[in-house]
């Protein structure tokens, strides 16, 4: 029974940071990123994400033109570095208004519940 | 970098599009080296173990490159599903029931002697055929229109996705149930229909009238004829009862009146004439052979009329 409630609770926050990996994503590459660099800035900020849902992520959101891709072969190693682009930021934007308002309802639903 | 990360970069990106795999390599390999480099942290001494620490980390290269081809992952999506179920309930039945009809024509058209056994043979196991057949096709072409070959399917609103509040009663389970009652009626009535029709060699008796029917070739004609009429008045409200869906009570006493008027009929018929051909009239005698058929008929219609009262009270 605790194994079953522990599994629905893993699948459910697996869908909850499903689509906030993308939004993260977006966000921490206004400033050029490379995936190692990514991956440790969203563990940082407490995003759990795994690094092979991340990678092929990153080419998903490269294809709908809301990040660029770069190799930088002058460091020792080359590195594929990812910048949101102009589209990807009002993604970003419009995402960010999207989760404040949805913070707002929860949190309002919250109290009301626990009233 | 070992031979045992470029093995696995090699089974990751053998399952993408042969464009895309340099690119890919590329990045999955630059991707372990800064891992097992931040890792390490400069002391290279366990360099193995945490090389395969990564790579189970980065996980089933199969799942990875699932992940990176973003492929669907299904043979019919959720799109499509709906269309796959319609596809399902109507066009299969339809197709049994005109496979099943044909096959059945066409068999008894070039056998000789039809029988039962080989008709129902030939008939269901060439239904089967088509069933399975006609359930590969749809399946395929919806798979295949779900893949990609047909990309502006998705965004083409289909007719049948608009849903409307008058599909409420074509969806409800009992217009179903009535339906398919009126179906297996009018199915029953051809049967009944077509009795002085069918040779006593289809029910393997042939030998005892050669092949005859099971009717008396000398029964006077105006007898079958009143027997048709009787079937036919019978079929016109079964035929209402499929077109309309729901059977009102005026409908079902009409139905009772018709069955009953048939039975009294049938009786008459039995008692006052010789309907089952001579071939076929028991030892015990030609009368009681047909008494019989008279008390059948009689619990089948008393059967049948207290069905309908049960019906007409549910219905209040």
């Amino acid at each position: 029974m605790e194994y079953e409630e522990d599994q629905t609770l893993a699948t459910h926050e697996q869908e909850l940071r499903r689509g906030t990996v993308v939004f993260a994503s977006l966000v921490a590459c206004r400033r050029p990123q490379y995936g190692y660099s990514l991956l440790s800035t969203l563990t940082e900020a407490g995003i759990q994400t795994e690094a092979n849902t991340l990678y092929p992520l990153l080419r998903r959101l490269e294809k709908q033109g809301l990040l660029t891709a770069e190799w930088n072969t002058e460091q020792a190693r080359p590195r594929k570095y990812y910048t949101v682009t102009e589209r990807g930021g009002e993604v970003a934007a419009a995402l960010h208004s999207n989760w404040l308002a949805l913070d707002s309802s929860i949190t309002k639903l919250w109290k009301e519940g626990t009233r | 970098m070992t031979a045992l990360t470029d093995l696995y970069i090699d089974t990751v990106v053998r399952r993408l599009p042969e464009d895309s795999r340099g690119d890919i390599a590329d990045e999955i390999r630059a991707t372990i080296n800064d891992m097992v480099e931040a890792r390490l942290g400069g002391d290279d001494s366990d360099a193995a173990r945490v090389e395969r620490e990564v790579l189970e980390e980065m996980g089933d290269p199969a799942v990875l490159a699932r992940e990176y081809s973003n492929s669907p992952q299904h043979l019919i999506g959720p799109a499509s599903y709906p269309l796959f179920l319609w596809c399902m309930r109507r066009v299969l039945p339809i197709v049994a029931v005109v496979t099943l009809l044909i096959n059945a024509l066409a068999h008894s058209l070039t056998t000789p002697e039809v029988q039962l056994g080989s008709l129902l043979g030939a008939a269901i196991g060439n239904t089967v055929m088509a069933v399975l057949a006609t359930f590969a096709v749809i399946t395929i072409l919806l798979a295949l229109g779900d893949h990609g070959l047909s990309p502006n399917a998705k965004t083409i609103p289909r007719e049948e996705a608009k849903w409307s509040v008058d599909q409420l009663q074509s969806t409800d389970p009992a217009v179903s149930q009535n339906r398919l009652e009126a179906i297996c009626s009018l199915v029953i009535l051809v049967i009944l229909a077509a009795v002085p029709f069918i040779p006593t060699t289809l029910l393997y008796v042939g030998h005892l009238n050669n092949g005859e029917t099971f009717i008396n070739p000398d029964l006077a004609p105006g007898w079958l004829a009143g027997y048709w009429l009787l079937l036919g008045l019978i079929a016109v409200v079964e035929s209402v009862k499929l077109i309309r869906g729901t059977t009102p009570p005026a409908l079902l006493l009409i139905g009772g009146a018709i069955d009953v008027v048939l039975a009294v009929f049938l009786t008459v018929a039995m008692l006052t004439q010789k309907v089952i051909h001579p071939g076929l009239q028991s030892a015990a005698g030609p009368d009681l052979q047909q008494i019989i058929i008279v008390v059948a008929v009689w619990i089948i219609v008393i059967w049948d009329q207290i069905s309908t009262w049960r019906s007409i009270r549910a219905a209040r």
